[in-house]
């Protein structure tokens, strides 16, 4: 482990102040022993430049996928006052609410006799890729409702069931959503892309649950051992990003204006109630409601090309939940001995809320949260769930994959992207991409192993095991 | 080729070298431009852009940013970047072909351009950048 950093737990670890100059909290992260190879210095300076920023409250918390990004690491947490604290894309990302869906099927794995044909009509069907468009055409009134409703509008288009809006994490729609504050850049950018996956870490897999760990939320959640399932990964694809360099731009000169001093500064930031934070929240919640469309559209698209081949019906297909994975949220939790509202921030994180909770769907509160962690190419994935620990501890979040542990070059020539796709397919997984040069550069050895990472998360009781499943394709961008 | 890639465990980090200012910009336009598109060879496109900014780092973020954005809208995939710096302002003519899907599509999404680690210095005679490409 890195000089410097102590041990709390098994698998927690802390940042003293002092770590970086100015920090105003500790640092705390969850890492096993096993893992603490993994654990890279630059990304616990970004944690550590976290803690200096205005508001923060508690710790500036990574989870064991952390790995060093630009401005907060990957798998950071952040929670800021809503008087005192700030609100920073780089506590948010280019990628505004990339995240992951679950859709389940009544299939087992005995009724996909030639994976191969489906995961080509998949392949041919889900927009893939750098520079792939959706085959959407969308007005500019459309971009404006699609941004202000999210899942909502979609639903209304014809592109889902009603069931999808309340499995969605915030029912897929952050109401705080402001498209007025959305660039005509980026506009530009979004009308073109709804609906398709994009490229990188993103993806579309079919897979089987293979262990089942905790029977009656499992039974709550819809899963059992054999099923088939479908987990979409993206994000909101340039529309979000071109939100976030827009408004880092004018939070730049907010942070000079308001006095903010950052050791980083792509933690360019504004106070949350402030014109330059009310207009990048706006902006993001609007690009937020973007991504949770974008994977509606694919679960739309999945779901038609499963109903077509196998000749179950659409509503057989419903979606367990979707999870965000960078975003920041207003949120009520409890903070210094009584409860407040904060700006959360998840960088790479995922909310985890425990049971009871009202923001929980209704038909999972007994269980708390859907948690999905997907692995990598040829690693498995898992479906936890959310728990009172994390509630007290981390904000309500946990980690969101597994993390990078190579890089795309070094992956790149460790292995040819061929002999991935190969190897993959004599453990009985296919693998469709746009090229082999990004099957190569998402190998399953260039991550952390997914068990690894979901068992520190269970060790730090920060979220619970509920299923686990194995890939059976895989389609890359 | 006068940019390499560095370690980076996530994202693409790139170092670039070139023998002035303007020819540094134009190596990461092109550095940028094979991380999204691996080929891209000489077209008859043509577009002149013009930024500005509040200092050099700014101006490289806002001018690869630019081209990024008029790349994915215009569907162009550059090429050739003539670069001129006058203070924190730049002019560009950037050359290149349309993007065509079986050429192109191999390669990854830059989603933006990062603050985070970005250097511009000069190295005995040549002028150097480190910059960070969040994919």
């Amino acid at each position: 482990m890195l000089e410097g950093i102590e041990k709390i737990s098994e698998v927690e670890w802390e940042v003293p102040v002092g770590y970086v100059p100015g920090m105003r909290v500790p640092g705390r992260f969850f890492l096993s022993e096993d893992l603490s190879e993994t654990l890279e210095a630059g990304a616990v300076q970004q944690l550590a430049n976290v803690a200096t920023l205005p508001g923060v409250v508690r710790y500036s918390l990574a989870m064991p996928d952390i790995h060093s990004g630009y401005g907060f690491p990957i798998g950071g947490v952040a929670a800021f006052e809503e008087d005192t604290g700030v609100v920073s894309p780089g506590g948010v990302g280019y990628d505004i609410n990339c995240g992951v869906r679950l859709i389940t099927t009544p299939l087992t794995v005995a009724d996909i006799t030639n994976p191969r044909a489906l995961i080509e009509e998949l392949f041919r069907t889900v927009p893939t890729g750098v520079g792939a468009e959706s085959t959407m055409r969308l007005s500019e009134a459309d971009l404006d409702d699609l941004m202000a409703d999210g899942v909502e509008w979609a639903i209304d288009h014809g592109l889902g069931m009603e069931s999808d809006i309340v499995h969605c994490e915030e029912q897929g729609k952050m109401k705080q959503a402001n498209p007025a504050a959305v660039s005509k850049k980026a506009r530009q950018r979004g009308r073109p892309q709804a609906g398709t996956l994009g490229s990188g870490n993103h993806f579309l897999e079919v897979q089987a649950v293979d262990a089942v760990f905790d029977p009656e939320a499992a039974k709550a959640f819809g899963l059992a051992t054999g099923q088939i399932c479908c987990m979409v990964h993206c994000g909101s694809r340039g529309l979000g990003h071109q939100v976030c360099t827009d408004h880092l731009r004018v939070l730049e000169s907010a942070t000079r204006k308001y006095g903010i001093e950052i050791p980083d500064r792509q933690l360019a930031c504004a106070p949350v109630h402030s014109p330059e934070g009310e207009a990048y929240f706006g902006a993001m919640a609007a690009a937020a409601n973007y991504a949770w469309v974008n994977r509606q559209v694919i679960t739309h698209q999945v779901r038609t090309v499963f109903a077509r081949l196998f000749g179950i019906a659409y509503e057989e297909m419903p979606l367990v939940y979707d999870v965000a994975h960078n975003v920041a949220k207003m949120e009520e939790h409890a903070a210094y001995g009584k409860r407040r509202t904060l700006c959360v921030h998840r960088k790479g994180a995922t909310r985890a809320f425990g049971p009871g909770l009202h923001d929980v769907p209704q038909v999972y509160r007994a269980v708390g949260q859907p948690v999905i962690i997907p692995g990598s190419m040829g690693s498995s994935s898992y479906v936890l769930h959310g728990t009172a620990t994390a509630m007290e501890r981390t904000f309500g979040s946990t980690c969101h994959g597994a993390g990078r542990v190579m890089s795309r070059t070094k992956a790149k020539h460790a292995t040819p992207g061929r002999q991935v796709r190969e190897q993959l397919l004599k453990q009985g997984i296919i693998v469709r991409a746009t090229s082999d040069a990004s099957i190569a550069e998402e190998a399953p050895d260039a991550y952390k192993e997914s068990d690894k990472v979901v068992d520190v998360v269970r060790l730090a009781g920060l979220s619970l095991p509920v299923v686990r499943l194995h890939p059976v394709g895989v389609i890359k961008g | 080729m006068s940019f390499e890639e560095l370690p980076h465990q996530a994202d693409v980090r790139v170092r670039v070298r070139a023998e002035d200012c303007n020819a540094l910009f134009a190596e990461a336009a092109r550095a940028m431009f094979s991380i999204m598109y691996v080929t891209c060879d000489e077209g008859e496109i043509e577009r002149s852009i013009t930024v500005t900014s509040d200092d050099i780092p700014s101006l490289m973020i806002d001018f690869l940013s630019e081209l990024l954005f008029v790349s994915e809208v215009d569907r162009v995939v550059f090429s050739s970047f003539d670069v001129s710096i006058t203070g924190t302002s730049l002019t560009v003519t950037a050359r290149g072909e349309p993007f065509a899907r079986e050429k192109h599509q191999g390669g990854m999404e830059v989603k933006g351009v990062s603050y985070s680690g970005l250097t511009i210095f000069r190295d005995g005679e040549e002028f150097c950048s480190e910059i960070l490409f969040d994919v």
